[in-house]
């Protein structure tokens, strides 16, 4: 028999009173612990900032405070019916009635469900997890199981933004959201190397060593649990948390709720008899910075209430610093000096920085359930190859990618009739057949088509288009995508970069792209034709999208013709094959007469249209939206 | 059997990416090396190659978890070998495990035991290949073509050391700390910022533009390939004397002492090109100390940590979005005297 996951080995993980700096992340993690109902916390920061250590460092501390409330760690890759629960095999096939085995939610309930790498968590484990957060119970119905259990849990999260953002629905489900950055300071930097050290050369004496600074961490969260029951919160107080995040655009009363409980914990945490306006101010950042949108104006002035309770100790002007708002994905260094024109060019052409990078907002090419070869993330697909991840199985007549697992609890409950005339153990008919459903995400094929023609070179526009193409480029990149990319400047198109996996390549190229000369759209889409379809020839499955970015001034034909019309023209045969998606992003001048020429191109092509001034991810709702 | 690996001593040049490995055998701890580099470098050629000169370590006998005598424990319990418990220890060379670029899932993390559960009913987990890279080398090639879920294993085990296995209606964990030693060719795409982080090291490896070099490798492979049997007993006491050298660098590696104000040097120099996080520092003192190791030194010098910077920072420096990673980082500066 397998016993539940339990503590590998005797090494010891790192003590949570060992770790240096990151004071928010530790308030945050000790919240949660104290009171379970705050929801959970987010960590977010940049790789090798202790977040992990953090988290599993807490295990220790929980089990040292109550037995029950233990740590439990979801991996990326468990099957569904390890997280809900589902049937259990050896005890079926024992006994003959059909067993539960009861799966992650149900261990870390009372406790902590820790996930390391939440933002690449799979969608489907994502529904299972907030559906048993919502409800506060586990409902499974499945392999003949019909059986629920409470399920209520903090949820610690992980996650580093460069890999990718996280759903919102699942964001706006941690209580509380923490940054974590390296530490500065190179006094703290030496303490910590030398804590490392001193970790790795013995884990377990240097466990023994911190175990009694635990045990009194321990011993104070037990001491703050107790006191929680016993507070609460003045009215002026709740009115002061209303106004606070109602000052700072957030949508929903979670976070109103969240900082009243989290303000309720800190100032059991610190001993006090009542929570103050401190204890408010202490845990607001924690709940708003996942949940505000853009525009952060100053926090309003604490309550001047003069026979309140709890008179400030702080005045407002000094209250703590604000956090930054969370950043923005991609690195804002994006801004960087060009190179030196290349030498040689011909007078009139000119080179353009890339103007400021920014998250984009979400586009997908056109989906549907064929079964696909690839890797990536931009979407998801079934897979016919045995690759991809397990995540579930289903009965099957011809049985190819044979689920075992999911076979033998099929099977389990009929053993006891059927092993009567058999001499092997399990005895298997065709009916229990069940066979792997694999999904993994795909990259999309997107074919960049830049117009380079002089136009683009006016008033910064270039700036904003290369900033708009490379942050489109960072975001292929976080889901994996193939990138090509075509310009067209003068007289001709051409195929400046070949369909590759290497965003870096492109990211040069477009660097050193210069701008000048006319603009020959219509040979821009010609030679975009002219890409796709070999692309489309070698794998029929493929669902490109390609993304033009021009000011539609088109002012050279195909043979000599009307640059805008042939344009049109060609825009509207190209339009039509459905298994390509177009988006058009303008970067006409919002000011003065606006012509909308890439307007009509984009109808033309039936393409999303996008001025690229709206190309930005502004804000959470815009995201969920986005998704929709 | 092992007869037709090309000696890892008779490499000609590529010294960086041999020292690097070296490094990495000397001290697990430093969690590995990324080669880069286009292909016909001889990347392949020296991972494969080190089983030659690779040291050995105790276990406990036929575990397939490769577990250390210390760390028996609860694995044993939930193991599929109770015999285990009772048999003594066993010295293994440490072993280098390939994980292929189309490994499925169930492989690299272990899997439903299917004979045990056909002939007796019961559930027992099949050991993968993080098993058996416990306490040993992990080699990827083309790790930048790996698929994203196997790779997101590989982050979740090589995070903590431990493979939590959730799946197949198997719940179970077991130890797994690894080196992770990955080749890749920078031109088919980039590794996932993550991953990246997760190699200790990372060297650059370039064709050589040395005629004479060339010709040496060409004449090296060219003889191996007549007759291997010669060439390898020629180089037969070059291998054992670079195996012996790094034996004797684990045995020396505990008691390398490092003056504080070195550590501060590291910590500036890694604020100041401006790495994310600090793995940074905590690899790139690992790895002047196992230099200092290495050349047969009780003290980390000055040299050691320049070198380490090298080694430990390229693919750490904070880059602008889409940058190259950088080939050379410059060491810490001299401290005033």
């Amino acid at each position: 028999m397998i016993a539940p996951a339990s503590s590998a080995g005797p090494r010891p993980f790192f003590p949570f009173s060992a770790i240096i700096g990151q004071e928010r992340m530790k308030l945050a993690l000790l919240l949660v612990a104290i009171d379970p109902g705050i929801g959970g916390a987010l960590i977010r920061g940049e790789k090798g900032t202790a977040k992990s250590t953090a988290a599993r460092a807490l295990a220790g501390l929980l089990a040292a405070v109550d037995a029950e409330a233990r740590l439990v760690t979801l991996p990326l890759n468990a099957t569904e019916e390890m997280v809900a629960g589902g049937l259990d095999f050896s005890a079926t096939l024992r006994t003959g009635e059909r067993a539960f085995q009861p799966g992650v939610l149900a261990r870390a309930h009372g406790g902590v469900l820790y996930i390391d790498e939440v933002n690449l968590l799979d969608d489907h484990l994502v529904d299972l997890i907030l559906d048993a957060a919502e409800f506060g119970v586990n409902i499974v119905e499945r392999e003949g199981l019909s059986v629920q259990h409470d399920c209520r849990f903090a949820l610690i999260g992980t996650m580093n933004p460069e890999e990718g953002a996280l759903r919102p629905q699942l964001l706006d489900r941690f209580g509380l959201c923490v940054e974590v950055a390296s530490e500065r300071d190179p006094e703290v930097r030496v303490t910590l190397i030398e804590r490392r050290e001193a970790y790795e050369r013995d884990p377990g004496a240097f466990a023994r060593a911190c175990a009694e600074e635990d045990a009194a961490v321990a011993a104070r969260i037990a001491r703050a649990r107790a006191a929680c029951r016993g507070l609460r919160l003045s009215t002026t107080l709740r009115g002061y948390i209303g106004e606070l995040t109602m000052s700072r655009h957030v949508a929903g009363h979670r976070a109103d709720l969240v900082i009243a409980r989290a303000a309720i914990a800190h100032a059991a945490w610190q001993g006090r008899a009542a929570a103050t306006v401190d204890d408010v101010l202490a845990v607001a950042e924690m709940a708003l910075l996942h949940r505000q949108r853009e525009a952060l104006p100053p926090p309003p002035p604490p309550p001047r209430d003069d026979n309140a309770e709890e008179p400030s100790a702080r005045p407002p002007d000094q209250s703590p610093p604000r956090d930054p708002p969370p950043a923005p994905m991609p690195d804002q260094d994006g801004a960087g000096t060009a190179p030196p024109p290349p030498p040689g060019d011909e007078a009139g052409d000119s080179l353009h920085a890339i103007g400021e990078t920014f998250r984009v907002k979400r586009i997908a090419p056109v989906e549907d359930r064929l079964r696909r070869r690839g890797s990536g993330r931009r979407g998801r697909t079934r897979t016919s190859e045995k690759q991809g991840r397990y995540v579930r199985s289903q009965s099957c007549a011809e049985c190819r990618d044979l689920a075992l697992d999911a076979t033998l609890r099929a099977a389990a409950p009929h053993q006891c009739r059927r092993r009567a005339d058999s001499r092997v153990a399990v005895v298997i008919h065709r009916e229990d057949w069940r066979e792997k459903v694999r999904e993994k995400r795909i990259g999309s094929f997107i074919l960049f088509v830049v117009d380079a023609s002089g136009s683009m070179g006016a008033r910064g526009r270039m700036v904003a288009a290369k900033g708009a193409v490379m942050s489109l480029l960072l975001d292929a990149y976080q889901k994996r995508d193939t990138v090509a990319m075509i310009t067209f400047r003068r007289r001709e198109a051409a195929l400046a970069l070949p369909p590759t996996a290497s965003i870096d390549m492109a990211g040069t190229l477009l660097r050193a792209l210069p701008v000048g000369g006319r603009t020959p759209l219509a040979a821009g889409l010609a030679k975009a034709y002219e890409t796709l379809s070999p692309a489309l020839r070698r794998d029929p499955t493929v669902r490109p999208l390609v993304i033009l970015v021009s000011d539609g001034k088109a002012n050279v034909g195909l043979d000599g013709g009307n640059g805008v019309e042939d344009a049109c023209r060609l825009a509207e045969r190209l339009g039509q094959d459905a298994r390509v998606r177009w988006v058009v992003v303008d970067t006409e001048e919002p000011q003065g007469v606006r012509l909308r020429l890439a307007h009509r191109i984009a109808l033309a092509l039936g393409a999303d249209y996008f001025h690229v001034e709206d190309l930005r991810a502004t804000d959470l709702v815009q995201v969920a939206k986005g998704q929709g | 059997m092992q007869n037709n690996i090309y000696p890892f001593a008779a490499i000609v040049g590529q010294e960086r990416m041999k020292l690097g490995l070296i490094l990495t055998v000397i001290n697990p701890a430093i969690s590995g090396m990324l080669i880069r580099g286009e292909k016909g470098t001889a990347k392949s050629t020296a991972v494969r190659a080190l089983a030659d000169i690779l040291p050995q370590v105790e276990v406990v006998r036929d575990c397939p978890f490769h577990l250390a005598p210390v760390e028996r424990g609860a694995v044993c319990r939930d193991c599929a070998r109770p015999q285990c418990r009772e048999t003594d220890t066993a010295a293994r060379k440490i072993a280098v495990v390939e994980l292929p670029v189309g490994a499925t899932e169930d492989r690299v993390v272990g899997t439903l035991d299917l004979e045990k559960a056909l002939r007796e009913g019961v559930k027992h987990f099949e050991p993968g290949l993080l098993a058996a890279a416990h306490r040993g080398i992990l080699y990827v090639d083309e790790v930048n073509l790996l698929d994203d879920h196997v790779v997101d294993v590989l982050l979740d085990s090589a995070a903590m050391g431990v493979n939590t296995v959730e799946r197949e209606g198997i719940s179970f964990s077991h130890p797994a700390r690894f080196s992770l030693v990955g080749t890749m060719n920078p031109e088919e795409g980039e590794l996932r910022p993550q991953l990246l982080d997760r190699f200790g090291l990372c060297v650059t490896v370039e064709g050589s533009r040395d005629a004479a070099e060339r010709v040496e490798i060409m004449e090296r492979r060219a003889a191996f390939e007549a007759d291997p049997a010669a060439f390898l007993s020629r180089w037969a006491e070059p291998s054992r004397q670079l195996a012996a050298a790094i034996t004797a660098a684990i045995a020396r590696y505990p008691a390398v002492t490092v003056a504080r104000e070195w550590l501060f040097d590291i910590a500036a120099c890694c604020i100041e090109v401006g790495v994310d996080g600090h793995r940074g520092d905590i690899i790139m003192l690992k790895t002047a100390k196992t230099l200092a190791a290495y050349h047969g030194r009780a003290e980390v010098s000055r040299e050691d940590i320049e070198e380490a910077a090298q080694f430990a920072l390229p693919h750490r420096v904070r880059r602008q979005p889409l940058q190259d990673i950088a080939r050379e980082v410059r060491g810490p500066r001299p401290t005033a005297a």
